[in-house]
């Protein structure tokens, strides 16, 4: 298998969701920056990979065509010889599974050069998901219609599970994920792409209103626009393109597991019956096939950016990633460890918490973040230890997942 | 259903869900012959990957009881086209004896347990001139304390 290596990544700074701007002129600009940060031409890459994008609530089709086909649209834009051009979905997996794929074409030897690219403008408000007007499917979407269940619905009876699961009370987890808030502010302000610069306490954060409780609205990430594109190529390719080529080591993909206990985000139901698996599964797998095919183990990973669309995402990501008992992640994030100084630090970028989430996108502004982290040019959010390998986690609806670990290669 | 009267047409707010007209409605689910999959709402398609999927599931209703897994309190009201769930309202996660987890709308937000005894209860969501719109609930069993 050929190895495969991150050269470049540029990323849009994050914005308010929902005010119209043109999509594939931005990605345009980004693929045009990538390509020229490592010296090529348009006519020098063998494929573009590109997310879907918004999803127009008020949209009769779903989707609108022209968000459906980013990759296309820029090939068009930045001019090709009629490279490859796929476009991709998977919730706010989806450019974690663009990257996979175009991670998978490399490692097979059969293209050098691919872009991956990613945008998202996502409608203002909450995120729900419903039934499509002529695609019905009465096990997704009409959670909302039937039951009330948003997104963050989900989010709250796994917090409030997990600390009855771990005897805790609903206070403890409260004041845990206000902790996790409070810090990635912190880093949020540093971070000139970020959207939400503001500093919060812990008070700040338990004194915002509660949503669906346990969840206060500070410990829910909103809505926002932003787009990233990232070049990757075989090794070789690479360290002829860069003094600081990052290794692929794993990308992985991950979906609805038969068995998950979790109630799974826009499901009306579990699957798997007596044969339940543990909690979470389904978010560990994608996870333990990338220790895998990066020879690795948890105890590896130097630092994390995690998908964390609420707080609780990032004490679940911690759980899942590092296997133990939970009470060391929340040992872990009370202890500081998770910050820039400690031992395990995590979205040092300010994470979804303070980008927003532009949905489709995510997972690159990830991968900006580790890239910066594992060179060294992170600046004021730069982790104080030494980077030899960094992992990033997405989840998204529908059950989609991803996760990518990075390596230092110089 | 007992106790569920109007002078307005009554109708599911979604069809297939739970039997309706009954006395005793209960929710709508399939079951894989061959593997003993069960599934809601009820699929023509085995989900059990270890399945030879060589038969179509059969129809079946699920246990009026359950267990309470979790639960979330929703504090505000949805927008248009859902704003007729009215905060505060609870979802919660009930657990069947068939195995499987479903999220239900729970009749009440206070006084609730994860480990509880949980019952069906099929009850008005909304109404307009015309309909009344019933959806599922599950709602607390009567001294039903803690499961053992
Ligand atoms: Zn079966």
């Amino acid at each position: 298998m050929t190895e495969s290596a991150v050269v470049s990544a540029t990323i849009t700074g994050w914005k308010s969701a929902g005010e119209p701007e043109p999509a594939a002129e931005i990605l345009a600009q980004l693929a045009v920056k990538t390509l020229r940060s490592a010296g090529l031409r348009p006519a020098d890459i063998d494929a573009i990979i590109s997310t879907t994008s918004a999803m127009p609530f008020d949209h009769p089709s779903f989707l609108s065509t022209p968000a459906q086909h980013l990759a296309h649209r820029v090939a068009g834009k930045i001019g090709t010889h009629g490279i490859v051009s796929m476009n991709v979905s998977g919730a706010c997996a989806s450019a974690a599974a663009a990257f996979a794929i175009a991670d998978s074409m490399i490692k097979a030897g059969r293209f050098k050069k691919v872009l991956v690219l990613g945008y998202d403008n996502s409608p203002r408000g909450f995120y729900y998901s419903f039934a499509s007007y002529l695609d019905t499917d009465t096990m997704i979407g009409y959670p909302l219609k039937v039951v009330g269940a948003v997104n963050p619905t989900y989010w709250a009876m796994w917090a409030r599970r997990r600390a009855y699961e771990t005897g805790k009370s609903i206070e403890d987890i409260k004041e845990l994920m206000a902790t996790i808030k409070a810090t990635l502010s912190q880093y949020g302000a540093l971070n000139p792409y970020a959207r939400y610069r503001k500093v919060f306490t812990v008070q700040d954060v338990l004194a915002s209103p509660v949503v669906d409780d346990p969840l206060h609205l500070y410990m829910i990430s909103a809505v926002s626009r932003g787009g990233g594109a990232v070049l990757i190529t075989d090794m070789e390719t690479a360290r002829g393109l860069t003094d600081k080529p990052v290794k692929i080591a794993a990308s992985t993909a991950g979906s609805p597991m038969y068995g998950e206990p979790s109630p799974r985000l826009t499901y009306f139901t579990t699957a798997g019956g007596k044969n339940a698996k543990p909690p979470f599964a389904e978010w560990r797998k994608p996870i333990e096939d990338a220790y895998r095919m990066a020879g690795i183990t948890a105890e590896d990973i130097d630092i994390m950016e995690v998908h964390d669309t609420s707080a609780f995402h990032v004490i679940n990501w911690i759980d899942q990633a590092m296997g133990w008992e939970r009470e060391e992640t929340d040992k872990l994030i009370r202890s500081g460890e998770t910050r820039r100084n400690g031992k395990l630090p995590i979205n040092l970028s300010g994470g979804t918490s303070s980008f927003g989430e532009a949905v489709y996108a995510q997972a690159l502004m990830m991968i900006y973040e580790l890239l910066l982290q594992l060179r060294g040019q992170a600046g004021e959010r730069q982790a104080k230890k030494d980077l030899k390998t960094g992992m990033l986690t997405a989840y998204g609806a529908y059950g989609s997942y991803g996760t990518i670990i990075l390596e230092k290669a110089w | 259903m007992r106790g569920l009267s109007s002078s307005k047409k009554m109708i599911p707010i979604v069809e297939g869900l739970f039997e309706w007209p009954s006395e005793s409605p209960r929710l709508i689910a399939s079951r894989c012959p061959l593997c003993g999959s069960v599934q809601f709402p009820k699929s023509s398609v085995c989900n059990n990957p270890d399945c030879t999927h060589d038969a179509t599931p059969e129809e079946i209703k699920l246990s009026e009881e359950g267990i309470l897994y979790s639960y979330d309190i929703h504090m505000y009201d949805l927008r248009e086209p859902f704003s007729y769930h009215k905060a505060p309202y609870a979802i919660g996660a009930i657990e069947l004896p068939e195995g499987i987890i479903i999220l239900a709308r729970l009749t009440r937000y206070e006084g609730l347990k994860i480990g509880m005894r949980m019952r069906l209860k099929i009850d008005r969501l909304y109404e307009d001139d015309e309909n009344v719109y019933l959806t599922y609930f599950f709602e607390p069993v009567e001294d039903g304390g803690e499961e053992k």
